[in-house]
């Protein structure tokens, strides 16, 4: 066993990190769900690195990757520098399309991510589509040589400056659930899109998503993902890669460390409260090791996944970081008693108001992208080998 | 023993609740929230006046209603149910407390009938730039010039401070603390708000409530703004933010059981897999130990304010009962949220007026720190246990 990098995994990194340091500026910082001019000019020039298809084939715009961990390196330094991670459109949307996608969808997409060529928002939740993405009802109808969408979906982050939506469709009335969902791409300028915004909860630099509506779209058949009717096994696949590649440790750990510094400096009329008070000290100290365990779990999350689909891990990883989440910004509030609860624009507001809006969104890790519940009930399902609590009781069925 | 309500006690609730549920909904919050420059909505203001909740718990020869802590319970219940943002806590509990308790016979009949007729409203100047609730880390200082008292220092959220026509300012005149223990020194002053050389300035929060920077540069004051004991401040004080706890952790409660009856109402009504929500054991998990909590912080705040109506040495109980009850409401509200799945996080959403306020209510009027050490005080250093 080697906890080691290699020497090679060192000098990606090496070579990683001068990299952010030269291109990292302050508008690509925080870029998070915004899509700015800087963070297109930033991740185009990763894309130039070569460093957005890495380990995918040559033929489809890839690059060969030194190391089956090159991908997170990235993302845990990019993480570090607050710039944007490398997220779905790689680690969810090409990777399904690798696995399932028709030929032409490769050479046509993958090239197109890998090159930073537009953005995708991930189109799956309906209003009574949410934890039961199986219960989607937004109908993809057969008209020969496309497909007509009606329907609505909502919470879908990034629908406001997308090119494509990776999207989740019902495409038959007689299937049972399940087997009757398609997965597509959509081009966001088709005619019939119209999208509306919802915003989080928090101030001024809350968060957006969108009710995206559709109306007599047309979709080329050329544009289902893999097999029609397939789309619930893909999607459930995908989130798995998702909810390693979005949910990762790498932003807790950051959280964690700008917290901790900010303590280490901020003097309240000359007490600071991490040399000053034994109670704060002791209290993040004990947060530290539980974001230690954060790390194995994700480190954990990444060996599997070097192998195979690391869905429990993955689950694993998603769950102790949207409760890391919660925690430590919990306890930042505590410590700071009233002045937590400052926000941006009060001199006095710690992290410009950054611990109260983390605080706020804290729960959103604990019901997005398959949450917390969820994580649990797979753990116990695929892990453990309990059964279906859905099912009808066992006893009565033998 | 009997935790019934008596008559007048639940005439009390249902007029409360009633008057809540038709003043104060979601619009209106958001109103106040929003457009409002004082933060609360004086119109209603003068309502709690009509109804003699100004002066639920202030003596009767003065104007008050003369009722117990239990009843002020009762009340702040409702209030806090539907988040009525007023001056009440402050006005009526903190300041109509210390000036029964320690005023003059002069700055009684002066202040407190104006008090209850809602004519006259306080803010609470007290926390400055600390962390710490503890009075010890209080500065501002007030010095002694000729036959007047000259206070300059920096206070904290301050609520409604621009609003209020009194500042409840505790000073220091007896020197700086020994220590971090050290509640000595101190004096309760009633400021004119509008007085020379005070400035406030809005510190923005969370719940988008009314806190205050403000600032004492110079600001004289005749020696007849003391009120009570000059450098003995906290005897008085002490027993007067207590009540304000009880009165918060009632407040507190009813927001956490609203939210709590909301969340469970939707639990009951969204369907996934064919089911309510409700129906998955994890739902039926959360809900049931919030209520577990919320219902052990309502008879323990319930409690708190019997003993204390019974004259007897509460300070244990308050300690125990705010930093519960800030800690299972702040819980409440986060675990309610994520009942809401998506919906519990949207800006527009109802509920996520509960879930910014539940933090703050958590860290007001000292964070659980502090009663975590009144709750040690008690327990390791004073009380003698008696164990057969
Ligand atoms: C900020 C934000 C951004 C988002 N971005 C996107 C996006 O880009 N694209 C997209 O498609 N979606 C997106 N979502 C939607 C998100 O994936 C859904 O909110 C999530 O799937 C939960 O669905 P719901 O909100 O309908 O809650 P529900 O599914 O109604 O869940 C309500 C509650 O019930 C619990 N619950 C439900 N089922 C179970 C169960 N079987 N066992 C135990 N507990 C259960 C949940 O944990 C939750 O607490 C986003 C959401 C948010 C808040
Ligand atoms: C010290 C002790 C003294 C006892 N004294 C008595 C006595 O005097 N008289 C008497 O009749 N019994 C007594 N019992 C037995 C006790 O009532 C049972 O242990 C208890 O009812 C649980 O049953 P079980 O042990 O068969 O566990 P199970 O019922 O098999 O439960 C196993 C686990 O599954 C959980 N579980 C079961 N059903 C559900 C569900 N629907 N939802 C969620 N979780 C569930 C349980 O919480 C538990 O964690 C005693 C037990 C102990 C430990």
């Amino acid at each position: 066993m080697n906890f080691e990098w290699s020497e090679a995994e060192k000098a990606y990194r090496s070579e990683v990190v001068a990299f952010l340091e030269e291109h990292v500026t302050e508008e690509v910082r925080g870029s998070w769900l915004v899509d700015t001019p800087a963070r297109i000019e930033f991740v185009s020039k990763m894309a130039a690195k070569g460093w957005l298809g890495q380990g995918f084939p040559e033929k489809y715009g890839g690059t060969p990757s030194t190391t089956p961990f090159a991908q997170y390196i990235l993302n845990v330094e990019l993480d570090r520098f607050n710039a944007p991670i490398v997220g779905k459109n790689v680690g969810t949307i090409a990777r399904t399309i690798l696995h399932v996608g028709s030929e032409s969808l490769k050479l046509d997409f993958l090239p197109k991510i890998f090159n930073n060529e537009g953005q995708w928002a991930l189109t799956y939740s309906e209003p009574s589509a949410g934890t039961d993405l199986g219960n989607i009802s937004t109908f993809a109808e057969n008209k020969g040589d496309h497909l007509e969408v009606n329907g609505m979906k909502h919470y879908i982050t990034s629908a406001h400056f997308c090119d494509w939506y990776w999207m989740v469709v019902k495409t038959s009335h007689e299937l049972p659930k399940h087997k009757n969902l398609s997965l597509i791409i959509v081009d966001a300028n088709s005619p019939g899109i119209s999208i509306a915004p919802m915003y989080c909860v928090g101030t001024t630099t809350a968060e957006r998503t969108n009710q995206v509506f559709f109306d007599r779209v047309k979709v080329p058949n050329s544009r289902i993902v893999g097999e029609l009717n397939q789309g619930f096994y893909y999607m459930m696949q995908a989130i798995d890669y998702e909810r390693f590649a979005i949910i990762a440790a790498a932003q807790h750990n950051r959280r964690f460390h700008k917290i901790l510094e900010y303590f280490k400096e901020v003097d309240f009329a000359g007490e600071r409260p991490l040399t000053d008070d034994p109670v704060s000290r002791s209290q993040m100290a004990r947060l530290a090791s539980r974001v230690e365990v954060g790390n194995m779990l994700e480190r954990l999350c990444m060996c599997i996944a070097a192998e195979r689909v690391p869905s429990v891990e993955a689950s694993m990883n998603k769950a102790w970081g949207a409760m890391m989440h919660d925690e430590t910004c919990s306890l930042a509030e505590n410590i700071l008693g009233p002045y937590g609860c400052l926000a941006k624009g009060s001199p006095y507001a710690a992290l410009q108001g950054y611990i109260m809006e983390e605080y706020l969104m804290a729960g959103h890790g604990r019901i997005a992208a398959g949450g917390v519940d969820t994580a649990k009930t797979i753990i116990a399902r695929r892990l453990l080998g309990l059964p279906n609590s859905f099912a009808p009781p066992v006893l009565s069925a033998r | 023993m009997d935790i019934k309500l008596s008559e007048d006690q639940n005439l009390l609730q249902d007029t409360a609740a009633r008057f809540m549920q038709r003043e104060c909904g979601f619009e209106f919050l958001r109103d106040i929230e929003n457009n409002s420059n004082t933060g609360f909505c004086p119109h209603m203001w003068r309502s709690f006046a009509e109804m003699g909740w100004l002066g639920i718990n202030l003596p009767e020869e003065y104007g008050g209603m003369g009722m117990t802590m239990v009843d002020n319970v009762i009340l702040l219940r409702e209030l806090g149910r539907k988040i009525c943002p007023s001056p009440l806590l402050h006005t009526v509990v903190t300041a109509g407390e210390s000036i029964s308790r320690c005023g003059t016979e002069v700055q009684k009949r002066e202040l407190l009938p104006s008090i209850v007729a809602g004519t006259s409203v306080y803010a609470f100047a007290f926390q400055e730039l600390s962390r710490f609730f503890h009075p010890s880390h209080i500065r501002c200082e007030a010095k002694v010039e000729g036959d007047a008292y000259v206070i300059s220092g920096r206070k904290m959220f301050v609520e409604f401070a621009d609003r209020a026509d009194t500042l409840l300012v505790v000073a220091r005149t007896g020197g700086p603390a020994i220590n971090r223990k050290d509640s000595s020194g101190l004096t309760m002053f009633l400021v004119d708000r509008h007085s020379v050389g005070v400035t406030c300035e809005l510190m923005p929060t969370m719940s988008r409530d009314r806190q205050y920077e403000v600032v004492f540069d110079n600001v004289r004051v005749p020696e007849s703004c003391i009120l009570g004991n000059v450098d003995r401040a906290w005897a008085d004080l002490e027993p007067a933010i207590q009540k304000t706890a009880i009165a918060l952790c009632a407040y507190t409660n009813g927001a956490g059981f609203e939210m709590h009856a909301r969340a469970t109402q939707y639990a009951k009504d969204r369907v996934q897999f064919d089911r309510p929500i409700g129906q998955m054991m994890t739902i039926q998990m959360y809900l049931a130990q919030s209520i577990m909590e919320l219902y052990g912080a309502d008879t323990l705040t319930l409690f708190t304010a019997s003993n204390m109506d019974q004259g007897l040495n509460v300070r244990g109980y308050v300690g125990k009962m705010k930093a519960f009850c800030a800690e299972t409401v702040c819980r409440n509200m986060d675990t309610g949220s994520q009942i809401f799945g998506g919906m519990g996080y949207m800006e527009d959403h109802d509920t996520t007026l509960y879930l910014r306020r539940g933090k703050q209510l958590e860290l007001m009027l000292g964070g659980t720190e502090y009663w975590l050490e009144v709750i040690a005080e008690e327990i390791i250093d004073r009380q003698p246990v008696n164990l057969s």
